[in-house]
């Protein structure tokens, strides 16, 4: 934390500049409010303007304000007003495609600083609209696309904000509406600031809450998501560099696929992070997913309160390789505690927008999972404090993974697939299983199966050290029931 | 009429590239006519992938096209047809240049280029200077900005231009501008810009092979501006509101 506090300390020093900068209304420059005329140009001239004389906050007043793909410069911060909000077009070729980037963004800004969005106003990138249309013209053969999966790829939708190698960025107060795409990214960034946000990103296909790739120097906070994709997203695109020094504390998601996730895209890594008091919810993957799969290193990771109600998964942790190209992937010293954590038998997300995939059928409900892979062992797992009711109820005549050793050797190591925690279909623990780890310490962890499940609660597989300390394990029908079962693993204590 | 036959002759020996090419209609590129919808960057993306497929007409039936500054392409031709209107945006930031003008449509370094047909360009001059006006009074934009106001048509460098037929109406700044063009034919356009001051309808800098024929201008200044450097202009049958027959000595 005190790292966090330098950061924030850091933070509010920078941006007491730009509060006292001035203020120009976005009206004064000739941009209508009136929810159709297209502002870009217009705001693209403010936003200009403002950088060349000495910085300051662009305001929007209330009204709907429909705009392309603009740049914001340094010393410059758009402020929403309360009843303002910025409308992303629906024309699909409003939208530049960053050359440097890559992607489409409706803000960008490129090698800036001092740069925010703020106030309790709303960006609506109006997301399903664009990325329709967008199919349209590429079956009509105007845009290039293979429509993979039957839609545009993700760069070729519209994000709410892509910011890319800014120094000291704030984003407070607003609201993010339905991109086309991922929603917010912040690549490679110095000094992010993230607070009292609302996020309600569900209107198309990899709408994401937050993705903060390769950024140094990270706070997001007392923010609320709903995404149709994984909630607070850390990424690692360049094997050059680190998502690191983050904190995230009183966050609330709500995912059709991952609450807390690092990667896919895992390359560089990700090192000391501190997640407090995080709830996800009705989340169809898992609440917490740390993915090194593309020869990243991730480590000192600390997730300490977390309620997790309605969640398909709890914890999935996993080393793959993937895209690593020689680079070797570690995952050690991770530590979460304090975890309350509730599984359905039903879809959590089901009746929301662009509900999960129903896929890697057929398996019962599945564990909480560790899995490295045989030469790369995740190290140093502490789970401390948690409790996860589970609904029980594994049949083996549905889908059976049995203790038998070639039964546990037949799980795949998938080593080069996508990482899910439900890649490996039926697995033979209905608590947690773990395999290819070192050094995996449980201190007072509660299990808890509604109904009856033919597997145990804990399978550990190629383990080099565990201690369970303080286990309970609730079962219907259970007496006397093997609940930790290990395989080819070493130094294991129970006590 | 003969000297229509002979324009048209002319027309179709140097548009026979475009006219053998393909036609676009511009809904295709999502172009919307209702006069509302700001279409700037579906008309440039309509251009650069006709151009980019090797060229062709980008053609506008009946209706209004809101728009800012558009580039034209090389082997495009732009056609209104009747009823078709290119409304300029009164938005001041919505216009670029070339070559230090700013105009509606734009044209640098391109060859085989035209705009064509019975429909109209509107500029409607008279807001867009409200606008400058204003930003200048806010101090946003300099005291000089009015002497940049948009034109409706600057092109710059290129070669073998067709603009034939049409109505350009209302420009801010002056009407056409061309500088450094090779082999420009005007023909049967008709001018009628008077709702700002100092618009000239016609503009001619370092050009050669001008062929003006059949044009009519109604302007608040001069018809025809040369710059003295351009060579090979020949002019037929072109008055203005007045009853003058205009002539160019080169």
């Amino acid at each position: 934390m005190g790292k966090a506090n330098i950061y924030l300390l850091m933070l509010g020093l920078l941006f007491s500049v730009q509060l006292s900068a001035k203020d120009y209304k976005v009206s004064d420059f000739g941009a209508k409010a009136d929810g159709i005329t297209v502002n870009t140009c217009t705001i693209q001239k403010a936003i200009d303007y403002i950088n060349e004389n000495g910085g300051g906050r662009l305001v929007f007043e209330a009204g709907n304000y429909v705009t392309g793909s603009i740049y914001l410069k340094s010393n410059v911060t758009l402020q929403l007003n309360h009843g303002a909000t910025i409308l992303g077009s629906t024309n699909p070729f409003d939208y530049i495609k960053d050359k440097k980037i890559g992607w489409m963004s409706m803000i960008f800004a490129v090698n800036q600083e001092n740069i925010g969005i703020t106030g309790k106003g709303t960006i609506n990138g109006r997301g399903f609209i664009t990325a329709n249309n967008m199919v349209n013209y590429i079956h009509r053969g105007i845009f290039e696309d293979e429509l993979k999966l039957d839609r545009a790829r993700e760069w070729n939708r519209p994000q709410n904000i892509y910011f890319r190698e800014c120094t000291n960025v704030k984003i407070t107060d607003i609201t993010l509406r339905d991109p086309a795409s991922w929603n917010q990214t912040y690549d490679q960034c110095k000094n992010l600031y993230v607070d009292n946000i609302y996020v309600d990103s569900k209107s198309y296909w990899n709408n994401d809450g937050i993705d903060v790739v390769d950024c140094d120097g990270v706070v997001i906070k007392n923010s609320y998501f709903d995404a149709a994709d994984d909630v607070i997203c850390f990424k690692s695109h360049s094997p050059d560099h680190i998502c690191q020094n983050v904190v995230v504390d009183n966050c609330v998601g709500r995912s059709s696929a991952n609450g807390l996730k690092f990667g896919t895209v895992s390359r560089g890594g990700f090192r000391n992070f501190k997640v407090t008091n995080l709830t996800i919810f009705d989340t169809f993957r898992s609440a917490i997913t740390f993915a090194a799969v593309d020869g990243g290193e991730i480590e000192n990771i600390v997730v300490d309160g977390v309620r997790s109600i309605n969640t398909g998964n709890v914890i999935f942790l996993r080393i793959g390789d993937r895209w690593s190209k020689g680079k070797k992937p570690y995952m050690k010293d991770i530590t979460i505690s304090n975890v309350y954590a509730e599984v359905p038998f039903g879809k959590p997300d089901a009746g929301y927008n662009y509900e999960g995939p129903v896929e890697d059928l057929p398996r019962n409900i599945s564990p909480a999972s560790i899995v490295g892979l045989p030469e790369y062992k995740i190290q140093n797992v502490k789970l401390k404090n948690i409790e996860i009711v589970y609904p029980g109820a594994g049949n083996p005549l549905y889908a059976k993974r049995g203790l038998a050793p070639a039964e546990l050797d037949s799980i795949p190591e998938m080593r080069t697939a996508y990482p899910e925690f439900s890649q490996f279909k039926e697995l033979p623990a209905w608590g947690i299983y773990i395999r290819h780890a070192e050094g995996i310490s449980f201190e007072n962890v509660t299990f808890t199966a509604l109904k009856k499940d033919y597997r145990p609660s804990i399978v550990i597989d190629d383990v080099k050290g565990a201690s369970f300390k303080g286990m309970l394990f609730n079962e219907p029908e259970s007496e006397g029931k093997q609940q930790i079962f290990q395989q080819k693993s070493t130094n294991v204590v129970t006590e | 009429m003969s000297k229509i036959k002979i324009f048209t002759i002319i027309l179709l020996t140097l548009c026979t590239l475009n006219l053998s090419a393909k036609e676009y209609k511009a809904s295709l590129f999502g172009v919307k006519s209702e006069g509302v919808t700001l279409n700037t960057k579906s008309i440039q993306k309509a251009i650069d992938f006709i151009s980019e497929k090797g060229g062709g007409k980008l053609v506008f039936y009946v209706g209004r096209y809101l728009t800012g500054s558009f580039e034209l392409k090389s082997n495009v031709t732009i056609e209104l047809k009747e009823g078709a209107v290119l409304v300029a945006t009164p938005s001041v930031y919505d216009y670029f240049g070339v070559n230090g003008t700013k105009a509606l449509i734009v044209a640098d370094s391109q060859q085989n280029i035209g705009i064509i047909g019975k429909g109209v360009i509107e500029g409607q001059g008279a807001a867009v200077l409200e606008q400058i006006n204003t930003q200048i009074r806010k101090g946003y934009l300099r005291a000089t900005a009015t002497q940049a106001s948009p034109a409706l048509i600057a092109m710059n460098n290129c070669s073998n231009i067709i603009i034939d037929e049409f109505n350009l109406m209302n420009a801010c700044g002056n009407i056409q501008s061309y500088s450094g063009c090779k082999n420009l034919t005007i023909n049967g356009v008709t001018i009628k810009s008077t709702s700002t001051k100092g618009t000239k309808g016609l503009l001619l800098a370092g050009c050669d092979g001008v062929k003006l024929s059949n044009i009519f201008f109604e302007t608040s200044d001069a018809d025809i501006s040369t710059a003295g450097t351009s060579k090979n202009i020949s002019v037929i049958s072109c008055k203005n509101a007045a009853g003058k027959k205009l002539q160019i000595t080169n």
